[in-house]
């Protein structure tokens, strides 16, 4: 039970030193494009879509509920986002990111009442071949009186490589743990679906609720 | 009523006729060469993420098609019949996507023949 108990402190502090974020090359689109996601599990129901000004820049609204492990806190907030690409190492076969993700929005909750301006500024890092994916994200989620801060990773493999018009599946482990909500670290295993239309994840958590991640650019 | 030895016995309409057939052939004969920028791009990982390059070349008013190719790298416009690629334009708008251009060429092929060309040259799936 300790040996348990010191990996979990162990991979928490790993996803915490990790910056990951839920895309697969990155949260915007290319410039001028719009990109929409969504990330929907009993706990967690978020949705956004934004706008790229620029290769490295774009704009947003997004929402966000969110709910405790034990079902007794609930948060809603609605932001604004910017994204910002913040650095980018384009190698023959590999893609490395850096970003800058910040939201501000009103924040209500279950055990106060009104609501609250909270500020989201993050960052993530993600690095990605035709068969290996790894990254992670640090998001801070602070109200007057309230920490939420974020941090999830993930990692995986794809299982074959595909031309351009083909679906790719791959097989994606995410670890993420919210300040104040979720003091467990939930892990999902996912399998994930590109194609160049669309990108969807399909996984479990450690809980035994489904999960679903997709994302889509017009 | 039409006198086909009128014309027969006219080296000026003959002359004419064979400018004419001469032109049309060689008018068809450019419009059946085709021509495509072919680029290797660094950094294409996935698909999702490079259908952004094929929008904005395919916006791009010389674009007959746009071919990609993930695991070579490889991305191919082929210009419209009678048009000429701009080879910077495509250059700016590969970087603009977030991609890195690490060579550029023109060549004398159609997309369909260098989807032809990679296909036949492509190791098995790994």
């Amino acid at each position: 039970m300790a040996f348990f108990n010191s990996l979990r402190r162990w991979l928490a502090t790993a996803f915490a030193m990790t910056a990951v974020f839920s895309a697969h090359a990155g949260p915007m689109g290319f410039k001028g494009s719009a990109m929409t996601m969504g990330d929907i599990s009993p706990n967690w129901q978020e949705g956004w879509v934004n706008y790229a000004l620029s290769s490295r820049n774009a704009v947003g609204v997004g929402a966000l509920a969110m709910r405790s492990d034990d079902k007794r806190l609930t948060r809603k907030l609605s932001e604004l986002t910017y994204t910002r690409l913040l650095k980018r190492v384009n190698g023959e076969h590999s893609q490395a990111n850096l970003w800058f993700i910040g939201g501000v929005g009103p924040v209500s909750g279950n055990n106060f009442s009104g609501s609250k301006t909270l500020w989201a500024p993050g960052i993530s890092a993600d690095y990605e071949t035709t068969r290996v994916y790894v990254s992670g994200t640090l998001r801070l989620y602070r109200a007057n009186g309230m920490n939420h801060d974020f941090a999830s990773a993930r990692a995986g493999f794809s299982f074959y490589e595909v031309d351009y018009e083909e679906t790719q599946p791959w097989f994606i482990v995410e670890a993420r743990r919210m300040r104040g909500l979720s003091e467990g670290i939930e892990i999902t295993p996912m399998l994930r679906l590109i194609n160049k239309r669309y990108f969807v994840d399909l996984g479990v958590n450690n809980m035994k609720q489904g999960r679903v991640n997709f994302m889509y650019i017009f | 009523m039409f006198n086909f030895s009128k014309i027969l016995t006219s080296p000026l309409k003959i002359l004419c006729a064979a400018v004419v057939l001469s032109t049309a052939s060689g008018l068809v004969t450019v419009a059946t060469a085709a021509e495509s920028a072919k680029a290797t791009v660094n950094g294409m990982v996935c698909a999702f993420c490079a259908q952004g390059i094929e929008k904005r070349l395919s916006s791009l008013p010389a674009t007959k098609a746009v071919f990609v190719d993930l695991r070579k790298k490889i991305v191919a416009v082929e210009a419209r019949e009678g048009q000429s690629l701009d080879l910077a334009a495509i250059r700016h708008e590969i970087t603009e996507a977030g991609y890195d251009v690490v060579k550029l060429e023109t060549v004398a092929m159609s997309v369909e023949d260098l989807k032809a060309q990679t296909a036949a040259s492509r190791p098995a799936r790994k």
